[in-house]
């Protein structure tokens, strides 16, 4: 595998972001923001806490959607982008697996985790490590008893989607959501890392 | 004007983004109108409310560091460098036309919230731009020493039902 994750996260985090003179960012084909995570993790969190208990998983699946379909498009941006063809293409020997830890490095530049792939089973099954991600955050005193990184589940799933779901599809109607993720570990649970682990979704 | 300069870095021990001194991320017009969309449909609860109310508070906390650490003193240098914030996280170009601390105007000639709804699902009647709401609310409580919970903001014309621009109304509630 030739893939150079710490090259990747040092050349593409330094890629400059800011508005431009309309204040908006077009990059890797979709219009950028870069917000304080505290507002990102504030909607989530307080939405997941304050419904009814009988309700919060079903906030918590609307959240995870919400980043499967970003991850899904934004995904497919970034792996079709002049600065990913820049950095990650030449590293890239085998298609889609170094295509996929090549993402996740990436992941890593734009400041959403930590994160590294640990088990890769081709079209099958993927596991991934987040050492350190923002969505653990709003844990700042003892353990949840959920985990809460609905962005990060949503996005790995979105990933196995782009590597194994079929050409992609702008509409989403085919291509997404044929892998699920279930977050099996937590930092904002008490454990040393964060994991993830992406598995075909049943039809 | 006092020239107002924004402090990136990034950690890479941790993989984070550093905005003067906070955790930022870069998400793109899917996150946030997937996310806008949740709180449109979302049955549970006042979704729409809450996320204006998030935006407010956390761009109050922002706003309110950036203005003591460029020592802003008056509301047209904060409101000012209320603007810049804005367009400098990609949120569009934020005008504001008339501010006290009771009431104000504002107006958006271009919208990261708007256009990306529009790419997304296209136009629609009525709008979506609550973070922009919660900001604004956040702007003017900086700049007026106030509580951003107090301020409604009503978002009057839309770029997202076809407006040129999107046009709010502030009030102190």
């Amino acid at each position: 595998m030739a893939i150079d994750r710490k090259r990747i996260i040092d050349a593409l985090s330094k890629v400059t972001v800011a508005g431009d003179e309309n204040g908006l960012i077009p990059a890797f084909g979709v219009l950028v923001n870069q917000l304080p995570a505290d507002f990102w993790n504030g909607f989530a969190q307080r939405l997941t806490h304050l419904v009814d208990p009988d309700l919060r998983e079903a906030a918590e699946l609307l959240l995870v959607n919400a980043a499967h379909e970003c991850g899904y498009h934004t995904g497919y941006g970034i792996i079709t982008s002049e600065e990913w063809k820049a950095v990650v293409a030449p590293m890239v020997e085998k298609a889609p697996e170094d295509v996929l830890h090549g993402a996740v490095a990436v992941l890593a530049a734009w400041g959403w985790a930590n994160a590294e792939i640990v088990e890769l089973v081709p079209g099958e099954r993927m596991v991934v490590r987040a050492y350190d991600y923002y969505e653990a955050d709003p844990v700042a005193y003892g353990r949840a008893s959920r985990p809460q990184a609905f962005m990060l589940r949503g996005v790995c799933a979105a990933f196995m989607d782009l590597a194994y779901g079929g050409p992609y599809d702008p509409t989403g109607a085919t291509g997404l959501r044929t892998f699920t993720c279930a977050q099996t570990k937590g930092i904002e649970c008490g454990d040393p890392y964060g994991e993830f682990v992406i598995t075909r979704a049943k039809a | 004007m006092k020239e107002v300069v924004f402090e990136r870095s990034f950690d890479p021990r941790r993989c984070r983004h550093l905005l003067d001194g906070r955790t930022s991320v870069l998400h793109c017009h899917h996150y946030s109108t997937l996310y806008t969309q949740l709180a449109d449909d979302c049955t549970m609860l006042d979704a729409r409310g809450l996320l204006a109310r998030v935006a407010a508070e956390t761009f109050f906390g922002i706003l309110s560091s950036l203005l003591r650490k460029h020592a802003l003193e008056t509301p047209a240098e904060r409101l000012a460098a209320a603007e810049r914030y804005y367009a400098f996280a990609g949120l569009g170009k934020l005008k504001i036309l008339s501010a006290g601390p009771e009431t104000g105007e504002a107006e958006l000639e271009r919208s990261h919230v708007d256009e990306g709804w529009i790419r997304k699902w296209g136009r629609r009647d009525s709008p979506v731009n609550f973070i922009t709401q919660g900001f604004l609310a956040a702007a003017f409580a900086a700049a007026f020493d106030r509580n951003p919970l107090d301020y409604v903001v009503r978002e009057i014309s839309s770029i997202v039902s076809g407006a040129d621009r999107s046009w709010f109304q502030v009030a102190r509630g």
